[in-house]
């Protein structure tokens, strides 16, 4: 029996307990870190802890000259660069009124397909990792670096080209790259099948991102959810088709949706994206010998080189979503301010903690993985 | 009865006197190049190509490293790339709980001085100046053949004794506390007690104790566990309560 002056203790129920997830932790995407509440393991509560990656990019081109910083942009998002470099050179085109060659926005267009490639492969591995199908990482790194090897080829560098600039591209393509390009789609292509039995169909796969972190189409409209990430809710919305830049217009290309909007969904979407941007590659591999042409309009000495005052913002689809650049020039050599509106930042704070609620601990990872939030960009 | 002379001081910086100590050490010191377990910290942008460098192409595998999920099981700390002040505590922290004898290599430029970000003011410029680094490689970004190329120099280092950061680490604690000090405030104090594990490996020197680490023992507050992120007694039903 209690004794008269018996008096429960109050504390919280020990099912409840709160969980640092990252910065260094194997399931998280890159230096990032999510503050979890959880009961059981049911997360009740989530918080995105972000900075961790901060460098003040947007603070740093306000002190650098405009061709400096096309040095400086592809920094921004690892996994993804190209579209970085594409968009600031776009911007800072667009104030200074400038034309770009045809066969440059081709090149364009090609390396950014390419890096959409790139970037999707990596994030099949990075997600299959998540799953415990260690295989499929080994295999997206490994295709990856095929095209890594075709922009390593083209331009000197593996991961940062530093490629575009205002004004065009740097250097045409070398010899018989076209090629190689095209051997390596064929490549890419004919391993679809065996990523689709590893992984896309994948049983384990399937029954782990079914109705994990669903999303309707009026919740991602209102949280800013863009690219396949909103594709992957049956609205076929993509700024290549429906804000067309460069030469899009000129090139056949699908919309793929599902619409479930669960981190498997949204994997599909990726996965016919990259069958999508295969065959973009290959209509730009026919089409290319027959542009002839200079690569880049001249510029004027880049060391006093004064855009005019102004303001614009372009935007480009990304691998991750919608990317937009606003560039503001009071006339003189450095811009006077630039915002970067990127879509991880959108995915990897707001939505992720949304969507992390009500999922288990070992499927916040997955949650993650399927936004393809990239954490160097969410904190910039 | 003849004394047997056996150097007392045989520290574990120092050559030992005694051959079959020698051996044994150089023994140690092979064993120990050849499995090396890699913390799975990726700090910055050169984290991307750890990624080839450790998977099929390139296989970290083959020189016998292997990433490793948890610090205390770890023998090297990758920074690669740019740390920012707020990962540079949690780097320094993770540093602290790594058993001894641990390695620090700095990938990219941006650990060595600044390299791209030089004028950033979110960034440390010098790791050196707050953790001992065994070796860097540079470039923005080093190649996964310069990571492998690194790597095998680190063993290469393990074996002939030279990579001994570690020791640096104890023997001038009061110079690299006090750098930490100066970004982080006077209050800044880790959980590990280095000066305790100083003594404890024999490495404890003129530089182990000085004016900041006097400004620690007086900074100090018992560590507590930190502020609830969250009010208590929520559960699924309350979710709502959580979305602020």
């Amino acid at each position: 029996m209690r004794p008269e002056n018996y008096q429960a203790i109050s504390h919280p129920p020990s099912n409840e307990y709160e969980l640092n997830f990252g910065p260094n932790h194997p399931g998280i995407e890159g230096n990032y870190a999510l503050k979890v509440k959880l009961h059981g393991d049911v997360v009740v509560a989530a918080r995105a802890d972000g900075g961790y990656l901060h460098r003040g990019f947007e603070k740093l081109m306000e002190g650098r000259l405009w061709i400096q910083n096309i040095a400086l942009v592809p920094r921004i998002c690892v996994p993804d660069p190209v579209p970085m470099e594409v968009c600031y050179s776009m911007a800072v085109e667009t104030l200074n009124d400038m034309e770009v060659p045809e066969r440059a926005q081709w090149l364009r267009v090609l390396q950014l397909e390419l890096s959409r490639i790139a970037a999707h492969l990596f994030t099949f591995g990075g997600h299959a990792a998540t799953t415990g199908m260690y295989t499929t990482m080994y295999w997206g790194v490994a295709d990856r670096d095929l095209i890594l090897d075709l922009f390593e080829e083209w331009t000197g560098g593996r991961v940062y080209h530093i490629y575009n600039i205002p004004g065009g591209v740097r250097r045409d393509i070398p010899e018989g790259f076209l090629d190689r390009v095209s051997h390596t789609m064929d490549y890419i292509e004919s391993r679809l099948p065996d990523y689709d039995n590893l992984f896309f169909t994948n049983q384990v796969f399937v029954d782990r991102a079914k109705d994990t972190g669903p999303m309707n189409q009026q919740q991602a409209l209102e949280w800013g959810v863009t690219g396949p990430n909103l594709r992957a809710t049956g609205l076929a919305f993509d700024v290549r088709r429906d804000d067309p830049y460069l030469v899009y217009d000129q090139i056949d290309f699908e919309i793929p949706t599902e619409a479930p909007g669960d981190a498997w969904a949204r994997t599909l979407v990726r996965r016919q994206e990259l069958m999508q941007s295969i065959h973009i590659v290959r209509q730009i591999v026919e089409k290319l010998p027959s542009v002839g042409g200079p690569v880049r309009t001249p510029i004027p000495n880049p060391l006093a080189w004064n855009v005019p005052a102004g303001e614009t913002y372009t935007r480009v689809e990304s691998s991750k979503g919608e990317l937009g650049y606003y560039v503001v020039s009071d006339g003189s050599d450095k811009p006077y301010r630039v915002h970067i509106r990127g879509p991880s930042s959108m995915h990897a704070v707001r939505v992720l903690e949304q969507l992390s609620l009500g999922a288990r601990l070992e499927d916040v990872a997955q949650i993650m993985f399927s936004l393809d939030a990239c954490p160097p960009e969410v904190d910039r | 009865m003849k004394e047997i002379d056996i150097p007392i001081e045989a520290s574990v910086g120092q050559s030992r006197t005694n051959p079959l100590a020698r051996v044994f050490d150089e023994l140690v010191r092979f064993c120990r190049s050849r499995s090396m377990f890699m913390l799975h910290y990726c700090t910055g942008c050169g984290a991307i190509e750890l990624p080839p460098a450790m998977t099929s192409r390139f296989d970290m595998e083959r020189l016998g490293i292997q990433p490793m999920v948890t610090p205390r099981q770890a023998d090297i700390l990758l920074i690669t790339g740019y740390v920012s002040i707020k990962t540079l505590k949690r780097v320094i922290l993770t540093y602290e709980q790594m058993g001894s004898p641990k390695y620090v290599i700095g990938i990219c430029s941006c650990t060595v001085n600044g390299g791209m970000y030089w004028q950033s003011y979110a960034t440390a410029k010098q790791l050196d100046q707050y953790l001992p680094v065994d070796l860097y490689i540079a470039g923005c970004m080093p190649r996964p053949e310069a990571v492998l190329e690194g790597m095998r120099k680190l063993m290469d280092r393990i074996r002939s004794d030279e990579a001994d950061g570690w020791k640096d680490y104890y023997r001038r604690y009061d110079w690299y506390l006090g750098n930490q000090q100066h970004l982080f405030g006077d209050d800044w104090q880790t959980p590990a007690d280095v000066i305790g594990e100083a003594s404890h490996y024999d490495l404890a020197g003129p530089g182990t104790e000085g004016e900041h680490t006097r400004l620690l023992q007086q900074c100090q507050k018992p560590l507590e566990p930190q502020q609830t992120f969250f009010q208590i007694g929520g559960s699924l039903e309350k979710k709502g309560e959580f979305h602020e």
